[in-house]
């Protein structure tokens, strides 16, 4: 058994280590996450005015602050009893503001995270020896995803055209916001009781502009087919079998060209071959090499999937208001109330409705002191303050991470794009689950997990330009009245989602109106989780064991030295470890050596 | 300062940057924000590359990677374009580049071609870079610096390691400046220990650099996240020669060791503040959601020394209270206790911003004061 670490995970949000153990086969048998910063975030906010919340819990991530802002905003909401009254302007705003940061954290961790591991020279040694075709394949991963700074060979590599493209689109994704969120990151406008600003007709107009602008972008790198052509036949499909035929037939047509056709070993965008469509033919192998007959592919869908479906969950809060309802909201978000419902779907694809009161958090593998699994409105939690008990090379039995464990009815969860299409029955990401299931591989895996944030990038696009030019009026309504004696002796629940999953804030208040707990239940903490007290991994973790540490299912042997599927399964939740850990108090009685968490 | 700043913007076409010497050049670089800056520039870059290559090493602490993603809204057209231009090698930058730390059995493998660990040693080693910090450095618990730990090592070693090789250190955004909000006052903080580069809140000896003994330039360019273009402009001013290590710094920095030309001593974001003209007449929103000025809902604004308001955000299309959001004062030693409550009347909080600063407000506050006329003073301070 040879130990293979990833340490640090870099491209992503925050210090991550993967350890893993992997045999001879080149399989990993066990791994462990762990997130490698202690900040102490949440209490910050205790004795202090709620309002903060907003504003101040953004900076527990500049990748999605909007999501902090708007979870608080939720929150605090219910604090001060005004959810049933919110105007539906401002939560047009709101939504509005969230769908651009959830394209641009999408478009950022796609392009500018994810994609360069594309560009592994591991892919070169693999596909290479394929001849022609195998040759135009790797030109193109690395033409188009190779990095800034990137070196092979001691060669400096030209960053990637989609690379390059992407970058000032993430930009003109961030102006949008700052039009109505003020700046970015860390906007402004998330307030309880609606929003501080409120766009006129000049804003409108210059949002309608910048989606037009970026709709070129994903027309000349992302997707080839017309983007109103691929939402009519996937997102509004009549059923998940349609979604995925169109997408088989689409794809099938360009393979019959490249491969056989006048575009003989032609993969360029040019030839018809978007990002997206590259990615959905070649890095999948049941639909790559055993649906369209292509020589060779990533297989992706090999790796990062879950060999024991009754011990994961697919887990949304749900996101966005719908509009429809007029004013106001449930904070419970119950299933159908927001445009991405919340839900949960079984390892096995069986549909639950979501109740909050089903989460407990627990430490047992954290850096805490055990306290047993509670709600996170009840969490506490005693924090190490031993240097010599801070460490991360002990195994799987002892504490290695300072992430919670967060589960579902005591079930690990994973949360993310591909857990709220799922939820929300998106028909391609649907019948792409099913089908993978039915052929034997896990519905969730490396390639689902990034087809599905894909396709979120188009329904949620598709979405944001009905909020910004039908429903927003500029004329309506953006606040109602809040002042601090209606958030006396109150309590409050934000249910969201942020880009890489649900993300849940949680406050109460004394009868100064001061806060007493605020505690955030973030994505990546479902994610990256360690093992709870039953020695069940987390979801990354899961996700891990069983699956081949090198390229293309270990096509050339076995190499611990480049475990590049460590670096795909780790990346595709799109960790955010920032996010991951937070809260702490100090106990009263233990201080300063104890820690308390709240 | 900031008639001569706008008079600037005016004649930028005509401008030779090349040839200004650094007052008027740091005056003009602040004053048109770096896409102007880069594309006046461009023909002089392009064909000069007497500019040596400058290397870059960014290293990340206890952050929220708001100040990558800032940096990332900057340049012209883009951030990519901007360091090619600029002859920049952005060397070691842990959420950009392809490499990743990879150990086998505990000891690291590959090479620095993909293995982080081995191209920050390496980088290290050769020396002669500059080095970038975003985020705070945990001193906690005891002194050990575990609170964050990269790579088998405490953030607290690497960047001890780093700083020691540098030629000089730009802590970007309030964290890496000052401690921002890992030092926000709770019982915890003590605990944790999080410290800024060179400064903790406003004490400069209670910084990383004075921790470690470490004696190296320090440019603080704070602001949660900082401005693209007072990252890049302060580069270029750098790369160019027009900011001298560390002859100017005397001179080009402030008590706080900003750059004066971003965040001058006798400037705050209300002087050009979108709203002004509200404050004027004393004009003041009570409720959020409406156009007037926000005072009375915490804006600190008179208290922030920054040009947030001429220069505005992403692409100069907004910022902070346009948007209708209190100025919380981001980019001050202080933040974000000396601006909290956010929603709350200054005047409510007593000693604003610490023991330091508090005199330089409340002049600040003063000289706006006078400017607003009797009649919206006597209503600033409720006597309406």
């Amino acid at each position: 058994m040879v130990n293979v670490t990833v340490d640090p995970l870099t491209r992503i949000e925050g210090h991550l280590r993967l350890s893993t153990e992997v045999n001879a086969e080149g399989v990993i048998t066990d791994a462990r996450s762990s997130c490698l910063l202690f900040r102490g975030f949440e209490r910050i906010l205790q004795n202090q005015d709620p309002r903060d919340a907003a504003l101040l819990t953004q900076r527990i991530c500049g990748v999605c602050p909007t999501s902090h802002s708007l979870a608080a905003a939720n929150a605090l909401d219910q604090l001060f009893g005004v959810a049933d009254s919110v105007p539906k302007d401002a939560l047009v705003a709101r939504n509005i503001n969230q769908a651009l940061n959830t394209i641009a954290s999408h478009a950022t961790h796609i392009y500018v995270l994810w994609g360069p591991d594309l560009a592994n020279p591991a892919y070169r040694d693999v596909l290479t020896p394929l001849g022609e075709t195998g040759t135009a394949v790797w030109k193109e991963l690395l033409g188009r995803f190779a990095p800034i700074s990137y070196r092979l060979d001691g060669n400096a590599i030209p960053p990637g055209s989609s690379y390059l493209a992407a970058i000032p689109e993430k930009k003109r994704l961030q102006e949008a916001i700052a039009v109505i969120g003020g700046k970015m990151p860390h906007q402004v406008t998330s307030y309880p009781g609606g929003y501080t600003y409120k766009p006129n007709i000049a804003d409108i107009g210059k949002l309608s502009s910048y989606y037009l602008q970026v709709m070129d972008f994903v027309s000349s790198y992302t997707l080839r087919v017309p983007f109103e052509t691929w939402i009519e036949n996937t997102y509004k499909a009549s059923s998940p079998q349609k979604a995925v035929n169109f997408v088989l037939e689409h794809l099938q047509g360009l393979v019959d060209s490249s491969i056989s056709g006048s575009n003989s070993n032609n993969f360029s965008r040019e030839a018809g071959w978007g990002d997206t469509e590259f990615y959905a033919a070649f890095g999948s192998e049941l639909v790559g090499e055993t649906l369209l007959g292509l020589p060779a592919s990533l297989k992706h869908d090999r790796t990062g999937g879950y060999s024991d479906p009754s011990k994961i969950n697919f887990l949304a809060y749900g996101a966005f208001y719908k509009t429809e309802n007029g004013d106001g909201y449930d904070p419970n978000s119950p299933a159908g109330d927001r445009f991405q419902t919340s839900g949960i779907v079984t390892g096995n694809l069986e549909y639950k409705n979501f109740d909050a009161s089903k989460i407990t958090e627990g430490v047992s593998h954290a850096f805490y002191e055990d306290t047993g699994e509670l709600h996170p409105s009840k969490g506490e939690t005693n924090p190490v303050s031993d240097p010599d008990e801070i460490r991360y090379d002990r195994g799987s039995e002892s504490r290695y991470t300072w992430s919670k464990a967060p589960r579902y009815e005591g079930i690990p969860c994973e949360v993310g794009p591909l857990s709220r299409l799922l939820a929300m029955k998106e028909p391609l990401v649907t019948g792409l689950a099913q089908a993978f299931k039915d052929n034997g591989y896990s519905p969730a895996n490396t390639y689902t997990r990034m087809v599905a944030r894909i396709q979120e990038i188009a329904i949620i696009a598709n979405e944001l330009l009905k909020w910004v030019t039908v429903d927003y009026d500029p004329n309506g309504k953006i606040s109602v009245h809040t002042d601090l004696s209606m958030a006396k002796d109150s309590e409050g629940m934000g249910l969201w989602e942020a880009p890489r999953g649900a993300l849940g804030h949680w406050v109460s208040t004394d009868s100064n109106s001061k806060v007493v707990r605020y505690q955030p239940v973030v994505p990546s903490t479902w994610n990256m989780s360690p093992r709870d007290g039953a020695g069940v991994p987390g979801p990354l973790e899961q996700a891990l064991i069983g699956s081949k540490i090198n390229a293309a299912e270990n096509a050339l042997g076995i190499d611990y030295s480049n475990p590049v599927n460590i670096l795909h399964i780790g990346r595709s939740y799109d960790p955010c470890v920032a996010c991951a850990v937070h809260t702490i108090d100090l106990s009263g009685k233990n201080a300063p050596k104890t820690l308390r968490l709240v | 300062m900031v008639i001569g700043k706008k008079n600037l913007v005016h004649t930028l076409e005509s401008m030779d940057f090349l040839n200004m010497d650094r007052r008027t050049f740091l005056k003009a670089v602040g004053a048109v924000g770096a896409t102007a800056f880069l594309g006046t520039y461009k023909t002089e870059i392009v064909s000069a590359l007497e500019f040596a290559e400058t290397k870059l090493v960014w290293l990340h602490g206890a952050e929220c990677t708001g100040c990558s993603e800032s940096v990332l809204n900057g340049g012209n057209p883009d951030i990519v374009q901007a360091i090619t231009r600029l002859n920049v090698n952005l060397a070691y930058h842990e959420t950009l580049l392809a490499q990743q730390g990879l150990f086998v059995d505990g000891k690291p493998v590959n090479s620095s071609e993909l293995n982080s660990e081995i191209l920050v040693d390496e980088l290290i080693e050769e020396g002669n870079y500059i080095l970038v910090v975003e985020g705070s450095i945990a001193n906690g618990p005891d002194g050990s610096g575990r609170y964050c730990v990269i790579g088998n090592r405490t953030f607290k070693e690497l960047f001890s390691k780093a700083a020691k090789n540098a030629n000089a250190i730009l802590a970007v955004g309030t964290c890496a400046a000052y401690g921002g909000i890992n030092c926000a006052d709770s019982a915890v903080s003590k605990v944790t220990d999080y410290r800024g580069v060179a400064f903790t809140k406003e004490d400069s000896s209670k910084g990383m650099v004075q921790e470690l003994g470490i004696r190296k330039p320090v440019i603080n360019i704070p602001g949660c996240p900082a401005h693209p273009d007072w990252i890049l402009l302060t580069l270029g001013a750098v790369i160019l020669g027009k900011l001298k290590i560390p002859d100017d710094l005397d001179t080009a920095l402030d008590r706080y060791g900003r750059p004066k030309v971003f965040f001058p001593e006798d400037h705050t974001v209300h002087e050009n503040c979108p709203r002004r003209g509200y404050y004027d007449r004393g004009e003041f929103d009570t409720e959020i959601g409406g156009e007037k000025c926000l005072w009375k809902l915490g804006c600190k604004a008179p208290y922030t020394h920054s040009d947030c308001a001429l220069r505005r955000w992403n692409g100069s299309v907004s910022m902070c209270t346009q948007a209708g959001s209190p100025c919380i004062a981001c980019v001050e030693p202080g933040f974000p206790d000396s601006a909290r409550p956010l929603y709350v009347e200054a005047e409510d909080k007593g000693l604003f911003l610490g023991a330091n600063i508090d005199t330089v407000s409340k002049v600040a506050v003063g000289a706006s004061v006078l400017a607003a006329g009797v009649h919206a003073v006597r209503r600033m301070k409720g006597d309406d």
